[in-house]
């Protein structure tokens, strides 16, 4: 059975460094992803948001597509711990936006020069950028091939937000070598989530139902509260569907294949 | 004498069906009809119906991957093609007219076309002998409800009353007695289509979420609180289907 690789956490030889610094590298690898976040700016000054959000909206269904596939993995279902981790992956998004002040706030801007904006946007990117380095880490544990799958769920992810927040700092008069660096630098959380998630969970597997329940409730609330709200106001209801499912659909087929 | 074992699987189908008119209930306490009430109405359907759909496709992709993927995208292009017919025409449903009325219609197709699965998804099951005869019924019927309640949101929150929340609910699990019988008399060539079926149903209702459900929940109410029903009841739904 496919699955029982998964479930067999013995294997996983905690005193190997290799496995951590693969995930190391892939997170880095998605990180690195914010600063293609720039391409749009180069050239014209302001991006287009018609291409933001086709990007939120490819984002969303593979970010679903992710909380079904860590759903789904374990063949005996969703431990309920799994369930409350979930409810605080929910509330942790939700209460940093309400901390930051972002809960209504179209995170997109595109032409929105109030530094202010800007620092919120960045605030918000990284805190929820830590969730998603929980996703990364939980996705290595289950296992690799599955993992990087959602290193490039997430890298995806990355550039729309790299975009914004370079537009944000280019209209504030920064050169967009440092806009890009800045992007990239705001996903460190990411990466420091992905390894400590893989390191811990490795070493400590009873963590894993809580640490997945926390991932699937944070990718589902992000989707849900940012992605496809910001990719209906940007792009016809149609596209975003489109876009999303299809997404989804590529998401059913390779977690079939990478379990 | 003993039941014909056709007769019985039509019968023990015919009472998960009548089970999803139970889902109309919780709406006896719902009368305010705000914008609002649509939009948590629309946000715990889109909920229920992602979850249905997550059971569906790790359900379907056991059978087989691809023959799900497939009959996913027959859904969506099922649901585009019934929104295409559906704007042609000045539709109305009971009190609601124009966009409601299109909305309801549209539900009601999807969550009838989906029943059809899962009617064949029931003889299937009832293929493997009538001995867990009772438990896959009493499953099966569980797992109705939240379809019923589905429904229920959106036609509820439109205006229709419950007992219409109601008998639309049961009318739409009809497909299941119907679609059960030659699924456990053929159970070899319905389990070869079983996959397709599944694909569809959860591509069709991923769709519908997607493209009218959630658009329409942020438009009529804030984001956290929509989100906030969204998850949960996702959450919620996958949790209820794995007890069964």
């Amino acid at each position: 059975m496919v699955f029982s690789t998964v479930m067999d956490l013995q294997s996983i030889d905690t005193n190997a460094f290799a496995p951590v610094l693969t995930v190391l590298g892939y997170a880095a690898i998605a990180a690195g992803f914010a600063s293609f976040g720039v391409l749009p700016l180069i050239g014209r000054r302001q991006g287009s948001s018609v291409l933001l959000g086709l990007a939120n909206s490819l984002a969303a269904g593979l970010m679903l597509g992710a909380a079904y596939a860590l759903m789904v993995v374990d063949p005996d279902g969703l431990p309920p711990v799994s369930a409350i981790a979930a409810m605080l992956g929910i509330m942790y998004v939700l209460f940093t936006h309400w901390a930051i002040g972002t809960t209504e706030l179209d995170l997109n801007r595109l032409d929105e020069t109030d530094p202010t904006y800007g620092y919120k946007v960045l605030l918000i990117n990284t805190l929820h950028g830590a969730a998603e380095g929980v996703a990364i880490g939980v996705a290595m544990i289950v296992s690799i091939p599955f993992g990087t799958f959602v290193v490039v769920a997430i890298a995806v992810h990355n550039i729309p937000e790299g975009t914004v927040l370079s537009a944000i700092l280019a209209s504030l008069g920064a050169r967009i070598r440092d806009a890009a660096a800045l992007a990239i630098a705001a996903n460190i959380g990411q990466v420091l989530l992905a390894v400590a998630t893989f390191a811990i969970v490795s070493a400590a597997p009873e963590v894993l139902p809580w640490a997945a329940g926390f991932a699937i409730g944070a990718l589902i609330y992000l989707v849900m509260a940012e992605l496809l709200p910001e990719g209906y106001r940007e792009v016809g209801h149609t596209s975003v569907a489109l876009v999303a499912i299809v997404a989804m659909g590529m998401v059913v087929v390779l977690t079939g294949l990478s379990l | 004498m003993a039941l014909n074992p056709a007769l019985l699987v039509f019968l023990y189908a015919l009472a998960t069906a009548l089970a999803t008119g139970l889902g109309a209930i919780p709406f006896i306490f719902v009368s305010r009809l705000s914008g609002a009430v649509v939009a948590y109405a629309s946000a715990i359907a889109s909920g229920l119906m992602l979850g249905a759909s997550f059971g569906l496709v790790a359900e379907g992709t056991a059978y087989g991957g691809w023959q799900t993927i497939i009959g996913g995208g027959v859904g969506v292009g099922f649901i585009l093609l019934t929104q295409q017919i559906l704007q042609r025409y000045d539709v109305h449903f009971g009190v609601a007219r124009g966009v409601g009325a299109r909305k309801i219609l549209l539900m009601l197709v999807v969550m009838t076309a989906h029943s059809f699965s899962e009617g064949v998804a029931v003889g299937v099951a009832f293929g493997g002998g009538m001995v867990l005869a009772t438990a896959i019924t009493v499953a099966i019927a569980v797992h109705n409800v939240p379809e019923g309640l589905a429904i229920s949101a959106v036609l509820r929150s439109r205006g229709e009353s419950v007992a219409v929340c109601a008998a639309w609910s049961v009318v739409s699990s009809l497909p299941q007695p119907v679609m059960a019988v030659p699924a456990f008399l053929f159970v070899d060539a319905f389990r070869v289509a079983l996959p397709y079926g599944v694909g569809f149903a959860a591509g069709a209702m991923v769709f519908m979420v997607l493209v009218e459900l959630l658009p329409e929940a942020f438009e009529e109410a804030r984001r956290p609180i929509v989100a906030l029903l969204v998850s949960a009841t996702l959450v919620g739904m996958v949790l209820f289907q794995q007890s069964l």
